[in-house]
């Protein structure tokens, strides 16, 4: 169990762009990974094509030893809901909803709603977010709304988590707190995480470094 | 997926609002304007059908042509023969040739539910100084009852008086001001060429018709008398168990005889294209809301679409398929449409109620409406059409930006969000 990716690259753009070039990696089931690099290294477009939300223009990527490439529409939409957490630099919550039910939209997919309605009242008490559960995005602080967004991620109880610089937007105090919530969930639930950032304390957090370099794999500096 | 449709259109409730009264207002007016219509139609069909025959039996008519004489004159007709003056005129009968005929045939048929044949003169009645020319149609009164409603415009006395005979008329109530005559009085009733004879009053009718009003029934035996032509009909009206088959048993008719047999429908053909007409112009107005309505549908969903993308890809990202993005925008829509479409329907049928207290008396819709109101038509057609309308528009207008919403892919949002 766990993420294969063999010889991935990616191109976009017309005239093409070369993202990634040749990218072979296991992350194995459990494992906290970092992806570090400089902006425009294509670690964000890594994260991606390894979480199917953006498919790779060469090699293969395997999720639990099923190749993403051969996936229907419909299994990746099961994959996502169930397999797959995401927590994004911006919190991307939807403005309309409550925090309760910004939580249960992943239940919701699937018809779990009353089920799941105590488990995620019982997550956003533990990230500091009970009593707010009936608050709209707009009234919670920047932190409160990263975290309701990582609740949102766990609620499924999702094999993997990957998140986009989930500090990006957030002050230091904040970004520990959020930092810690997913460091949790990988140390008391096996979550699998895979998480982008520019903040090398926060990687240092991660059992192990994935370093990038103009889209490949490179050593990590030893001065980061 | 309609959970969150319903809570998007709740957030930005004045564009919900703006566009759904869109729709409101196309489908009241759809249903104000065709219950108007359509009830003035249908009373005015109902009149058609209802008080007069559908099929009416009457002499032949024939007249000169160029040609019509050449046959005569030649032995046979010329293109090339040209007649100074050429010959002008009529040489059809005045009256139905061999009625006995059409009365064994039509209590033959079993689509004919009762027959009346009738003499139509023109006479002058006179009361004291008062005169006035009129129609007076001779009746067996009974029969005539079958055929026709007269009966129920008997606003004093009785038709059916008339069957006792004995120089008996029932005056419409036009004509009865005009010769300023009461109930059980005696009017003078000539025709051009009979010394005036007195009948009484035995009935008064009031149709709403001003022309109808004008005329007179009178027992066919009495009126033959009169006109000194005994025996002799000029017309036959016919009441069918079908009424919508009145054109074609008239056209197969046609073929039997020598007379001209004419269903209400063919009578009235022009009144018939003057609806179609109306319908026409009905459909393209409400069509014309309907379509600024919906294109207010459309650009509110483009809209949504444009600044919903963030959202798009959460849900995406959260297991949400491409279809279930396309249900959420088609569905906020499809609300508009319904919304918009159930609350004008109900607003349509109050503004129809209230139309139905406007008073129109003396008019023809005013005659039997009660308190000579407008008549307004309920037919659940109409708002069955009315809301199918105002939902087509709104699905058709949902369609491309709900389609263009589920193109998109979560990584293209993400990319452009980043740029």
């Amino acid at each position: 169990m766990g993420i294969v990716a063999r010889g991935v690259g990616k191109k976009i753009g017309n005239p093409e762009v070369r993202i990634l070039s040749d990218i072979s990696l296991e992350i194995r089931s459990g494992e906290f990974v970092a992806l570090t690099g400089r902006s425009g290294s294509g670690k964000s477009t890594l994260l991606y094509i390894l979480s199917t939300l953006d498919f790779a223009s060469e090699g293969d990527v395997e999720i639990d030893r099923r190749n993403v490439a051969e996936m229907s529409a419909q299994e990746t939409s099961v994959l996502r809901n169930q397999k797959i957490g995401f927590v994004f630099q911006f919190h991307y919550l939807l403005a309309e909803l409550t925090a309760l039910e910004n939580v249960l939209m992943p239940a919701r997919k699937i018809g779990k709603t009353e089920e799941l309605t105590g488990y995620a009242r019982e997550l956003l008490q533990s990230f500091g977010l009970e009593g707010k559960e009936d608050r709209l995005p707009r009234q919670l602080s920047g932190g409160e709304q990263q975290r309701l967004a990582i609740a949102r991620a766990l609620l499924m109880k999702p094999r993997y988590l990957f998140a986009d610089e989930p500090t990006g937007s957030l002050d230091s105090i904040n970004s520990e707190i959020v930092m810690k919530i997913i460091r949790d969930s990988n140390q008391k639930f096996g979550t699998t995480v895979i998480m982008v950032t520019h903040d090398l304390g926060f990687a240092r957090w991660a059992d192990r470094r994935i370093h990038l370099v103009d889209g490949r794999i490179a050593p990590v500096p030893p001065t980061g | 997926m309609i959970f969150l449709a319903v809570r998007y259109l709740l957030a930005r409730r004045r564009q919900t609002i703006l566009t759904l009264l869109g729709i409101f207002f196309g489908t009241a007016a759809y249903i104000a304007i065709s219950g108007f219509m359509l009830g003035f139609r249908g009373y005015f069909v109902n009149q058609l059908v209802n008080n007069n025959a559908h099929v009416h039996i009457q002499p032949r008519e024939d007249f000169l042509t160029d040609h019509s004489l050449d046959l005569e004159f030649f032995g046979k007709s010329f293109d090339h023969a040209f007649w100074d003056p050429a010959p002008s005129g009529r040489k059809d009968s005045a009256i139905v040739e061999d009625p006995q005929a059409w009365y064994r045939r039509l209590a033959a048929d079993p689509r004919v539910l009762a027959f009346s044949p009738q003499l139509t003169a023109a006479v002058i009645f006179s009361n004291g100084k008062a005169t006035a020319p009129a129609t007076i149609i001779g009746c067996d009164p009974l029969q005539q009852m079958k055929v026709t409603t007269i009966a129920d415009y008997i606003v004093e006395g009785s038709f059916t008086d008339l069957a006792a005979g004995g120089n008996r008329v029932v005056l419409g109530d036009e004509l009865r001001k005009r010769l300023g005559v009461r109930l059980l009085q005696n009017v003078m009733v000539a025709s051009a060429t009979n010394v005036p004879i007195p009948f009484k009053v035995v009935g008064i009718f009031r149709t709403g018709s001003r022309f109808a009003d004008q005329g007179a029934y009178g027992a066919l035996a009495d009126i033959q008398a009169v006109n000194r032509t005994p025996n002799q009909v000029n017309e036959i009206a016919v009441r069918l168990e079908d009424y919508l088959q009145s054109a074609p048993i008239a056209s197969t008719w046609s073929s039997l005889g020598q007379e001209k047999v004419e269903s209400w429908d063919q009578l009235n053909a022009n009144i018939f294209e003057v609806f179609r007409l109306q319908d026409a112009i009905r459909y393209v107005s409400i069509g014309a809301i309907l379509v600024v309505a919906a294109f207010g549908i459309y650009n509110v969903l483009n809209m949504t679409v444009m600044q919903k993308r963030k959202d798009i890809a959460i849900l995406r990202s959260l297991g949400y398929q491409s279809r279930d993005i396309i249900v959420l925008f088609f569905s906020q829509g499809v609300i508009l449409g319904f919304s918009g479409a159930l609350l004008g329907a109900i607003f349509g049928y109050l503004f129809s109620r209230y139309m139905q207290t406007i008073p129109f008396a003396g008019g023809p819709m005013g005659g039997r409406g009660p308190g000579g109101t407008l008549i307004i038509s309920y037919d659940p057609k109409i708002y069955i059409q009315a809301v199918s309308l105002a939902l087509l528009s709104a699905i058709f207008a949902s369609l491309l930006p709900a389609r263009a919403a589920g193109k998109l892919t979560p990584i293209e949002i993400i990319r452009a969000g980043a740029e």
